[in-house]
């Protein structure tokens, strides 16, 4: 069970991580049309 | 004490409240679908107003509507159906595979949003990135028919959830139960934009009250979580009545009854399949910009593991309250059936209830998919020269929708497989066809024409023959056998011509990019836009 659980909470985690990555990119690139606004996660 | 007369008096008593009450929320919830849309008639929604909707979605509401398009009766019904049989094994086939496939949109939702005007529906999107210079796009013909396809299966497995949950609220007949959704579609099929975004915000928070109160139920009569997890380590009780007995522990084995290499292949279809579904790259193109679209996901993950931890509580303590089910039932009837015998009256209606919103809110969108796929995407592509009236197309669209809706209702008659397994099927063959199409499209200059041909023929192909021939991993088989095709036809094919993929690389786009993009969606000096387009872009698909 924990091994089932695990590997759901991985996607949970992979979800977070890489959503926080791409929108920091976004940021990065500063275009405004794509959603770039100064903060990380508005 | 009671005699035997007495005693059957209340029985029948406690059946009769249980039935009103079943019927009264029900009864509530119609009242509710048919006067929100209904006033979406008396609305006056402009073309503007669609593709308003469609590119300027704000994050709240694209969060409420993802939630509501991602969760159908195969995540409501089937995955508690496989809990019950398989155990544990089924978080991680499914739960686990479809979570990670929703982590994993955000780089489909990166690219594809990047267009100052994006697609509208996803066959448009593979029109303008890989056939730009074609008034009549073959390939957009093709990914039109597999869609309308994909989507009418994916419409059947709804109408099959719809008749369990109805026939089991009623007493009707299943077979009787099922035309019950035609009533619903009559209704639920005239709704625009906002009254969608509206239905599944209600039914959001429908789905998500009605589970919770579920699994309390559930961890109230099995006497909590711990009785429940050493009633998955010790029972042998058969999954059907009559039937072979269970090896002690295998609920508790992360690969259950299904064996390694089934539970890989499932977990790959719906990991990677899901990514690259054609209602998830469209619902990527909707929100306001890039940044919303990750954002939504993101959130949804959040309130999707709401959803899905009740669902664990549901499926798993099942076993111990209905050790076997009756024999001729399908595991896809555990989930009413535990909530109709241990849940007070009100909460099994609420929990009922929140199982008809996830199946009519998904079933009307997806026949609204498939009927825009056939009538926009295959008619209207290939006979692009035809005098099309916006009024005319619209009717014409709704008969189509009727009509399909029907067909769906007449194949649910006999279901031929399981709702998870369906969903499964389904988004191993979206992701056989499409996934280099889509991520190698967003992210290589180089994939061209006759690479996106070689991935939709070659892994259609090569995904029905594996599952012919019985291959245990028939999505990995056609994954890697469309993955050379692709690579050849990239070194052999014709580059790709910048007006294809400039819009996903570049911020801004030259003036040759503008013009092919205003021919192919058809877009006047004004900017307007087809109604029709917008329709499968604003009615989305759940997982």
């Amino acid at each position: 069970m924990l091994i089932a659980l695990l590997s759901w909470l991985g996607s949970i985690l992979v979800s977070l991580l890489l959503g926080t990555f791409l929108c920091y990119r976004i940021e990065k690139s500063g275009v405004e049309r794509w959603g770039a606004t100064g903060k990380l996660f508005k | 004490m009671l005699n035997a007369g007495e005693l059957q008096v209340n029985y029948l008593n406690e059946g009769v409240i249980c039935v009103f009450w079943y019927i009264f929320v029900f009864v509530l919830y119609t009242f509710f679908i048919i006067v929100l849309n209904l006033r979406s008639l008396k609305q006056v929604e402009t073309f503007a107003d669609f593709t308003t909707g469609g590119h300027r979605m704000g994050l709240w509401v694209g969060v409420f509507t993802t939630v509501a398009t991602w969760v159908s009766v195969a995540s409501v019904m089937g995955v508690p159906g496989y809990l019950y049989s398989n155990g544990v094994s089924a978080i991680i086939g499914w739960i686990a595979g479809w979570f990670l496939a929703t982590a994993f949109i955000p780089i489909v939702a990166y690219k594809v949003r990047r267009p100052k005007n994006p697609p509208r529906t996803f066959p448009e999107f593979i029109h303008l990135r890989y056939e730009p210079f074609q008034k009549r796009s073959p390939l957009r013909a093709i990914v039109g028919l597999l869609m309308s396809i994909g989507y009418f299966i994916f419409v059947h497995l709804q109408v099959v959830g719809f008749g369990i949950v109805f026939s089991t609220i009623t007493g009707i007949q299943y077979e009787i139960a099922l035309f019950g959704f035609l009533f619903f579609l009559l209704f639920t099929s005239i709704g625009g934009f906002w009254s969608v975004s509206v239905t599944d915000s209600v039914n959001t928070i429908i789905i998500v009250l009605g589970v919770i109160l579920g699994a309390f139920a559930v961890l109230y009569s099995t006497g909590g979580f711990v009785n429940i997890y050493e009633n998955l380590a010790t029972t042998t009780a058969p999954t059907f009545e009559g039937g072979e007995s269970l090896p002690k522990g295998l609920l508790l084995s992360p690969v259950g009854g299904f064996g390694f290499g089934a539970l890989c292949s499932i977990f790959l279809s719906n990991a990677l399949g899901a990514i690259v579904s054609p209602h998830w790259v469209t619902r990527m193109m909707a929100p306001k910009n890039v940044k919303t679209a990750i954002l939504q996901m993101m959130l949804s993950v959040l309130i999707l593991t709401l959803i899905f931890i009740p669902l664990i509580i549901i499926g798993l303590g099942a076993k111990m309250l209905i050790p076997s089910l009756p024999a001729g039932q399908t595991t896809d009837y555990i989930m009413p059936t535990v909530i109709t015998e241990f849940a007070h009256p009100i909460v099994g209606a609420f929990t009922l209830v929140a199982l008809c919103a996830a199946a009519i809110s998904t079933a009307n969108s997806m026949l609204l998919h498939a009927g825009t796929s056939i009538y926009y995407d295959l008619y209207r592509n290939l006979f692009p020269d035809k005098d099309f009236h916006d009024e005319k197309g619209k009717k014409q669209l709704r008969y189509l929708v009727l009509t399909l809706g029907f067909l769906a209702v007449l194949s649910a008659i006999k279901p031929p497989v399981l709702l998870a397994m369906g969903f499964t099927y389904v988004y191993g063959a979206f992701g056989a066809v499409f996934f280099f199409v889509v991520l190698l499209g967003l992210y290589t200059k180089r994939m061209n024409r006759l690479a996106a041909y070689a991935n939709v023929i070659v892994g259609l192909v090569a995904f029905i023959i594996a599952h012919i021939v019985g291959a245990t991993n028939p999505f990995l088989v056609s994954l890697v056998v469309s993955f050379i095709a692709v690579l050849l036809s990239i070194i052999i094919g014709k580059k790709s011509p910048l007006e294809a993929y400039e819009p996903y690389f570049e911020v801004e786009v030259s003036p040759s990019t503008e013009k092919v993009l205003n021919i192919i969606r058809n877009e006047g000096a004004d900017g307007s836009t087809d109604i029709l387009a917008n329709d499968s872009i604003n009615h989305e698909v759940k997982a």
